[in-house]
C-alpha cells in the first residue's frame, strides 16, 4: 500500500535525521513503517530526482562497504518544506479521522 | 539477457544517454544490495534475485516516471541544440545585428509605404515587423531570471498571435488554420522547453531556456 503524495514527504523526514542512499531509505519506509508503505524503487528514485531538482536535497558521491554509492542529504530549503509538510499532514490527519470516526 | 537487464531497458525508454546511465547506475546498485540482503536472511540465490526484482516494480510505471523527472532523448536534442544555435549566432557579431535588423528593416518600411500612401500594405508591414520582433529583440534583452522569462513569453505569444489575427482582420477565424500551422513547430519547441525547466534546477539553465 502506499499513499499517494506522501512519498517525498517520507524522504525529506528519513533525510532530515541522516544523509542516506536510496536502498536504505526504501528499507526505512518500510520498516517504520511496518510493511505497510511499500514504495517500489521505480518510484523511489524519480521522487528522489524530483526533490534534487527542486532543491530539496542535494546528492554526493559516498564509498560504503568499499561500494561507490549516490547519497542524499536534506538542504535548507527541504526542511522548511519538510516542516510545512508536517503541520499540513496533521491538519489532514485530524480532518478525516474526526470524519471516519464520525461515521 | 537477465530479467534485471530487460527491466532496465524498459524503464529507460526514451531517455537520455545520461538520464539512462544514472537510472542503470542507481537501479543497478540498488538491486545489488536487496539482492545481498535477500541471501543474507537466508534466501537462496535465485530466489534472492527475483525478490529483488520484484522490489523494482513494474519498468513501464518507472519508465513513465523517470520521464517526468529526467531529461529525454527529446529534450536532450533540444538542449544541445539550443547551445549550438546560440554560439553559432553570438560568436558572429554581424550575424546577431543582422537578425536584429530585420523587424527594424520592416518597421522603416511599413515607413517608406505610408508617405508613399499605401497604407494598407504599411499596416501589414508594421504588424508583421511588431510580430516578429519578440524573436528578433529576445538575444539583446537581459532576460536572466524566471520571471523575466516567464514575461518574456507570454508577450511573445500575445504579440505574435495579435499581430497575426490583426493582420488577417475579420479573416482571422477562417485562416486560424494558417495561425496553428506556422505557429506549431515555435509551440512544440515551447512546450519541451517548459518540460526541461521543470526537470532541471535554474542554475543549470542555459540562456536560451528562458526564451
Amino acid at each position: 500500500m502506499n499513499f499517494k503524495g506522501t512519498l517525498p514527504t517520507l524522504i525529506l523526514e528519513f533525510l532530515a535525521q541522516e544523509p542516506s542512499h536510496g536502498y536504505r531509505i526504501a528499507q526505512k519506509i518500510k520498516e517504520r513503517s511496518e510493511g505497510v508503505l511499500d514504495f517500489k524503487e521505480g518510484t523511489l528514485y524519480p521522487a528522489l530526482h524530483k526533490l534534487e531538482s527542486e532543491g530539496m536535497v542535494e546528492s554526493y558521491e559516498s564509498v560504503e562497504n568499499g561500494r561507490s554509492r549516490r547519497h542524499y542529504r536534506i538542504t535548507r530549503s527541504g526542511r522548511r518544506m519538510l516542516a510545512n509538510d508536517r503541520t499540513e499532514w496533521r491538519q489532514i490527519s485530524r480532518a478525516v479521522t474526526t470524519i471516519l470516526g464520525e461515521a | 539477457m537477465g530479467d534485471l537487464e530487460i527491466w532496465l531497458r524498459n524503464a529507460t525508454r526514451g531517455l537520455a544517454a545520461d538520464s539512462a546511465a544514472q537510472v542503470r547506475r542507481e537501479i543497478g546498485e540498488h538491486y545489488e544490495s536487496a539482492r545481498e540482503a535477500a541471501i543474507a536472511g537466508g534466501c537462496p540465490a535465485d530466489e534472492a534475485g527475483r525478490v529483488a526484482m520484484k522490489a523494482l516494480g513494474d519498468a513501464k510505471t518507472a519508465n513513465g516516471h523517470y520521464r517526468q523527472v529526467l531529461l529525454t532523448s527529446g529534450e536532450a536534442r533540444l538542449l544541445r541544440e539550443g547551445k549550438w544555435e546560440a554560439r553559432a549566432i553570438c560568436s558572429r557579431p554581424w550575424l546577431k545585428w543582422l537578425i536584429v535588423a530585420v523587424p527594424v528593416m520592416l518597421v522603416e518600411m511599413a515607413a517608406v509605404v505610408y508617405f508613399r500612401g499605401r497604407i494598407g500594405l504599411a499596416r501589414d508591414l508594421l504588424l508583421a515587423g511588431i510580430g516578429m520582433s519578440p524573436l528578433f529583440a529576445a538575444m539583446l534583452l537581459p532576460i536572466n531570471t524566471p520571471l523575466r522569462g516567464r514575461i518574456f513569453r507570454y508577450g511573445k505569444w500575445v504579440a505574435m498571435t495579435s499581430a497575426f489575427v490583426m493582420l488577417l482582420g475579420p479573416e482571422a477565424l477562417k485562416w486560424s488554420w494558417l495561425l496553428m500551422t506556422c505557429l506549431w513547430m515555435m509551440a512544440r519547441t515551447d512546450w519541451t522547453r517548459a518540460s526541461i525547466r521543470r526537470k532541471l534546477p535554474v542554475s543549470e539553465w542555459p540562456r536560451h531556456l528562458y526564451l
